[in-house]
C-alpha cells in the first residue's frame, strides 16, 4: 500500500516537472525579431512596434504603449520603405504595403497577425494609415532586435 | 417676390445641406477627436518566465565605428542586466561599458573633457559578439538612459545607444 502511494507520488511530481518543461519550451518559442518606436507629430503617434515569431513560425506585430489620434478608417500596414514622413500618401507614391487590419484602438497594447510569406526584409516600417484620406498618421521604422 | 417661392428655396437648401453635412460627418468623423478607443490585449504568448526587456536602443558610432543593439532586461527575480547583441566596435585599450545620461552634452563629443557622469558596468568583454553586463538595482535607468562604449584611457566615446522603453 505504501509503495503504491510512493509510486503515485513520484508519478505526480514527474508529471508536474514535465508540465513545467513544456511551459518553458513554449515561452522560449516566441522570438523577438524586430522593434522600433513610432514617430508622428501631425497626428501625435507614439509607442513601440515589435514583431514576434511564434514557435509555429507565425509572425505577430504587437503595439505597446501605443497612442495615436482617433480617425476614420485607420489601418495598420507594413510598408516597403525605411521610414515614412507625416501625412505621406502611399497611394500616390505607389508604396508597396501589406494590410494587417483595421486599427483596433487608438490607445493601448494590441496584436496583429502578419500574413505568412511577408518579406520583412522588404517591409521594414509599420505605418498607422488613414485609408480614407491616404495619410500616414505615424511610422515606426523597424530594426533587428 | 413670391413668398411661397422663398419657402420652397429654403426647403431645397435644407434638402441639399443635410446630405452634404452627413457626407462631411462620414468622411471626417469629427467626434473621434474627443472619443478614445482604448484596448489592452495581452502578449500573444506567455512570457513572464523569461527575462523581460525594459529598455532598448541601437548603438551609433562616435570616435570609432560601433553598431549593434543594447537592451536592458529584468529577470523574474528582479535582477537587471544589459545585453549587447549584433555588437561590433573597434578594439582598444581599457574600453568600458557605461550608463550615462542621454541629455549629457559630453555625449555629443568624441573625446570627453573632464569626468563623464556615468555608472560603470565593467570592462568590455569583447569588441564583437553578444555579451551581458550586470546592472546594479540602485541604478536609476530613468536618468542614466544611454549606454556608452568608452575608452577610459583616452576619454574617447566609441559608441552611444540611447535607450527607450521597450
Amino acid at each position: 500500500m505504501l509503495h503504491m502511494f510512493k509510486a503515485s507520488g513520484i508519478l505526480a511530481s514527474l508529471t508536474l516537472a514535465l508540465g513545467f518543461i513544456t511551459v518553458q519550451a513554449q515561452t522560449e518559442g516566441a522570438k523577438t525579431l524586430e522593434t522600433g518606436t513610432f514617430h508622428g507629430k501631425v497626428h501625435s503617434t507614439s509607442g513601440r512596434a515589435t514583431i514576434y515569431q511564434e514557435k509555429d513560425g507565425k509572425l505577430v506585430l504587437r503595439l505597446t504603449r501605443f497612442k495615436t489620434s482617433n480617425g476614420p478608417d485607420v489601418h495598420v500596414v507594413l510598408i516597403a520603405l525605411k521610414d515614412a514622413d507625416d501625412d505621406a500618401n502611399f497611394l500616390k507614391n505607389g508604396t508597396d504595403r501589406v494590410e494587417l487590419g483595421a486599427l483596433k484602438g487608438n490607445e493601448g497594447d494590441q496584436n496583429y497577425d502578419i500574413p505568412t510569406g511577408t518579406d520583412l526584409a522588404k517591409f521594414q516600417t509599420v505605418s498607422i494609415y488613414c485609408e480614407r484620406f491616404n495619410a500616414n498618421f505615424g511610422a515606426a521604422p523597424l530594426t533587428k532586435f | 417676390m413670391n413668398p411661397s417661392w422663398i419657402t420652397r428655396k429654403k426647403w431645397i437648401l435644407i434638402g441639399v445641406a443635410i446630405p452634404v453635412l452627413i457626407g462631411l460627418w462620414w468622411a471626417f468623423r469629427p467626434e473621434k477627436l474627443w472619443i478614445n478607443q482604448k484596448v489592452d490585449e495581452p502578449a500573444p504568448f506567455a512570457s513572464t518566465a523569461d527575462p523581460q526587456p525594459l529598455y532598448t536602443g541601437t548603438l551609433e558610432g562616435k570616435a570609432h565605428e560601433t553598431s549593434g543593439r543594447a537592451t536592458i532586461y529584468k529577470t523574474p527575480s528582479g535582477i537587471e542586466y544589459l545585453r549587447l547583441t549584433d555588437f561590433k566596435t573597434s578594439n582598444g585599450p581599457d574600453v568600458h561599458v557605461l550608463l550615462a545620461r542621454a541629455d549629457d552634452e559630453s555625449l555629443h563629443q568624441e573625446i570627453v573633457k573632464g569626468q563623464l557622469d556615468s555608472i560603470e558596468l565593467g570592462a568590455l568583454k569583447g569588441n564583437q559578439g553578444d555579451q551581458n553586463y550586470d546592472v546594479q538595482t540602485s541604478a536609476d535607468l530613468g536618468k542614466y538612459n544611454a549606454v556608452v562604449i568608452y575608452c577610459e584611457r583616452f576619454h574617447a566615446i566609441f559608441g552611444v545607444a540611447k535607450l527607450e522603453q521597450f
